[in-house]
């Protein structure tokens, strides 16, 4: 098993390398114009301006030279200056970074464990009525837009019963914690702030459920499917037979097996979801990686492109790592196998 | 073993109870409706829910709306726009003196005025200042392109010299870019005004973080894509504002942004497009409906490659009346802005009066049949894919598209992100193409310098100035030059109204939609307004 770790651990910065290679030449020739978020659309047409923002920015270099300047530069853990925040990409990275993990987890939890509360409901009586709520109720969170189910979350407990914040990770009006860490409920907590951690607290539940109802649509019928499997293998009818309680056999010895395919999906979805869930921080004025992602995009910011990008891939490798070794941790034939 | 008496609670109940317990108090601690919790302090910060679309927060680079109201609000300019957006009124400069040839300003510094570390604002800094605007060739660079020289006669009074006679250098020197900045301070920090500061100049990250003007508020902090904190500058020569601090935060959607007034979570929200604002319903907030400069156009560009037929004079003249101006404002904003006859904006000088543009498809058809297209022809119309000022571009597109099927022109429509659409009309240039426009200063120059037909401006490049029948750009640029000269308000109105009308013959930019702008702000608050310099001017709101 530690053979294989090895082995991906040093493949890594190869397939790092590759990421950043196609990223860069598909930035490079994409047609558009970059320099429109350093200067402004109507200073195009302004000779000396372009050639001084070209000059200040590198962009009157060639192709090859750029990429060998951005590999160099990323070799030294640099990995430039975004055309439109003028911050090092890795700072602005760094500082978003831990908006969306906070809700990304958080996300997570909420999608993982509903997904496989509604899967072991939906298994154990299968073609009840309880197994068709529990599975419309996954469908809806597959299917519905997520803009639309934050607008009407926002609209439902934010403008009209005002049971929780709107957009932000805190008041608007509060002041914000040092930051130490980048996660407002642990630089809360640091701070000794217990009304600001209630705060962001109260700020992350509905995100979090928004975007964990995806989530949880995808986990559950994984795992339902899954378990419908398991449940009708001999050990199980083994397990009943024996007079194991109904609960026991669900969990101990049918979840364990079911949840072995669920593992992948949950390590690709939590990758996914770093760079990914740009709706949810969009509407909820999320500072997060999603939304600095579109900005970059849209306004063609070469190096914050390249940035977000490599910070997806290794999300990716390292998700993909990471599941490999809970799979196998989780079946053993996995762990004799590798 | 002891045994339990059966009249104690079991185990498992009293852990049940407790748990339950503890659950309750947190779900009534968390789910707390937010009145009772928090409400907002009157004494907090005024929070403004805006798409932020900051490039920079330094006032020589800086270049976009949310910059105008940053800057406004934190860097003091020579010279400021009054409420009714038309009066040059005094600002860091107490008085001044123009030449008979307009070319020579002199301002006087009034002495009260000192930047937010308490140091005076001297003719050193402005000259500095503007200096520094001109040489970094940022964004707003062009505001200086006819700079002379500057002269700091005494630490009060300075001189100003244009190459070239330029009557709207006063408006100009009350946009927001061109605030004066505390060059000792700036100086220190990375920043300078030498001729080489385009490249030598490393102050940029050093703005982000701090500032150094004379404006009514400094910046706190600022987090791109999240948040831009002003605090109230204690050292305030002027009126101090009404408000301690200002939340400028990113919201990007025009229905968050009206969820957010609805809560109190915002006071202000900036973007909620007419459409938005019909549908919510907030008791205690104030929609007021304005008209804004900010206007969005038709182009017609002979010059490009592609053009299906040559965009001749009758051609144009064709599309222009085929186009359903007033059909275009109630389908994209609901009934909520105004035509607007030529490309400087109604309210601008040189505007008034001006004939509004007219409907006539059969006129259209005629002329299509004597250019040689009885039967129309088919035509591209590219746009940038966005929603701007309120106005959905796609929309607008197909009732464009509608409009023209209506004379044969059959338009197949393609929308492009905007780092393409501007990238295309210039290179290899788009025949009929949707773009949008908002002022930087209160003057007309600056439209004909991007819109009229005159040598070397950027729609006459792409029009083929020079090049195409009708189109010598002569004409223009002598009236052009006569407005920049004009001693007086009324010379300058009529030159600038000549320009306009040649600028409506030309049928080459064809304005469609001059969309109002929604106020939105929550009854507490007041002295917002739009301002066409400077947007939304902060330091005169107030929150009882």
């Amino acid at each position: 098993m530690l053979k294989v770790v090895v082995r991906r651990l040093l493949v890594m910065p190869f397939l790092l390398l590759g990421i950043v290679t196609a990223t860069f030449l598909l930035a490079q020739f994409t047609k558009g114009n970059p320099l429109v978020s350093i200067i402004g659309a109507r200073n195009l047409d302004n000779a000396e301006v372009v050639a001084a923002a070209k000059a200040r920015w590198g962009l009157d270099r060639s192709v090859p030279e750029r990429y060998a300047i951005y590999v160099w530069n990323l070799a030294h853990g640099d990995l430039g200056t975004s055309f439109r925040t003028k911050q090092p990409v890795l700072k602005d990275l760094a500082q978003r970074l831990p908006a969306t993990l906070e809700l990304v987890i958080c996300a997570m939890i909420v999608g993982a464990a509903g997904g496989i509360a509604l899967a072991i409901v939906s298994a154990e009586f299968q073609n009840s009525l309880a197994d068709h709520a529990a599975r419309l109720l996954a469908l809806m969170g597959s299917c519905l837009p997520v803009f639309w189910l934050g607008l009407i979350a926002l609209f439902l407990f934010s403008v009209q019963t005002r049971l929780l914040p709107g957009p932000g990770r805190l008041d608007i009006r509060a002041v914000a914690p040092p930051t130490v860490t980048g996660f407002m409920l642990v630089d809360t907590l640091l701070a000794g702030n217990v009304a600001g951690f209630i705060d962001a607290a109260r700020h992350l539940v509905l995100p979090s459920l928004v975007l964990g109802w995806s989530v949880m649509g995808i986990v559950a019928r994984m795992v339902r499917a899954s378990m419908l499997d398991v449940l009708g293998q001999d050990y199980i009818t083994m397990a009943r037979a024996k007079g194991a309680a109904r609960l026991r056999v669900l969990v101990h010895h049918a979840l364990a097996n079911a949840l072995i395919p669920a593992l992948t999906i949950l390590g690709f979805t939590f990758a996914y979801l770093i760079t990914g869930s740009v709706l949810v921080e969009t509407i909820f004025s999320w500072p997060g990686i999603g939304s600095y992602a579109v900005e970059a995009a849209r306004s063609l910011d070469y190096p914050a492109i390249t940035g977000v990008t490599i910070l997806g891939g290794l999300g990716f490798l390292i998700a993909n790592l990471i599941t490999d070794v809970a799979y196998a941790a989780a079946d053993p034939r996995m762990r004799e196998a590798t | 073993m002891a045994r339990r008496s059966r009249l104690a609670p079991s185990r498992s109940f009293a852990t049940s109870l407790a748990t339950s317990f503890a659950a309750s108090l947190l779900a009534s601690v968390f789910f707390l409706p937010l009145d009772v919790r928090s409400a907002p302090a009157a004494d907090g910060p005024l929070v403004v829910a805006r798409a932020m679309d900051v490039n920079s927060l330094d006032p020589a680079r800086a270049y976009c709306d949310t910059c105008q109201i940053y800057l406004s609000a934190v860097y003091a300019t020579l010279l400021t726009l009054a409420p009714d957006n038309q009066t040059i009124i005094p600002m860091l400069a107490k008085s001044w003196e123009v030449s008979p040839d307009v070319t020579t300003f002199t301002f006087h510094l009034d002495p009260a005025a000192t930047f937010s570390d308490g140091s005076p604002v001297t003719a050193q800094d402005v000259k500095w200042s503007l200096e520094r605007l001109k040489n970094i060739k940022g964004g707003p660079a062009y505001l200086m392109d006819s700079l002379k020289s500057i002269e700091a006669k005494d630490p009060a009074t300075v001189v100003i010299t244009t190459e070239t006679p330029n009557s709207e250098f006063l408006g100009i020197l009350a946009a927001p870019y061109t605030g004066i900045i505390n060059a000792k301070l700036a100086a220190a920090n990375g920043a300078n005004a030498n001729a080489d500061a385009a490249t030598s100049d490393a102050s940029d990250t050093w703005f982000l973080a701090h500032s150094a003007g004379a404006g009514p508020f400094v910046l706190e902090s600022y987090t791109a894509d999240d948040a831009l904190r002003l605090a109230r500058n204690d050292k305030y020569w002027g009126k101090k504002p009404g408000v301690p601090g200002v939340v400028l935060k990113q919201t990007a959607d025009a229905v968050t942004q009206a969820q957010m007034l609805q809560s109190g979570t915002a006071d202000i929200a900036m973007q909620i497009d007419p459409d938005t604002a019909k549908t919510v319903s907030v008791p205690d907030a104030t929609f007021k409906s304005v008209p804004s400069f900010n206007f969005v156009y038709a182009a017609i560009s002979p010059a490009a490659k592609g053009a299906p037929v040559p965009l001749t004079s009758d051609v144009r003249q064709a599309i222009a009346l085929a186009l359903d101006y007033k059909g275009a404002i109630d389908f994209t904003v609901g009934g909520e802005g105004k035509e607007q006859s030529s490309a400087i904006p109604n309210g601008y000088p040189g505007t008034k009066d001006l004939p509004a543009p007219v409907t006539n498809v059969e006129k259209a058809k005629e002329l299509l049949a004597k250019a040689g297209h009885p039967d129309g022809f088919a035509m591209e119309l590219e746009f940038p894919a966005m929603n701007v000022y309120g106005v959905d571009l796609s929309l607008l597109a197909q009732k464009v598209q509608q409009d023209l099927g209506k004379v044969g022109i059959k338009l197949s429509l393609k929308p492009v992100p905007f780092t393409v659409w501007i990238s295309d009309i210039n290179d290899p240039g788009t025949p009929f193409a949707l773009g949008f426009f908002a002022p930087d200063y209160f003057g007309s120059a600056q439209y004909v310098q991007y819109f009229g037909m005159l040598p070397d401006m950027p729609w006459a490049n792409r029009a083929g100035v020079g090049k195409q029948p009708g189109l010598d750009g002569k004409e223009q640029l002598a009236l052009y030059h006569k407005a920049l000269a004009a001693t007086d308000v009324p010379a300058q109105e009529a030159a600038y109204r000549d320009l306009a009308l040649k600028m409506i013959d030309d049928k080459i930019i064809l304005p469609l939609v001059s969309p109002n702008l929604i106020l939105a702000y929550r009854n507490d608050v007041s002295g917002v307004r739009y301002s066409a310099c400077c947007n939304l001017p902060l330091g005169e709101i107030e929150k009882k």
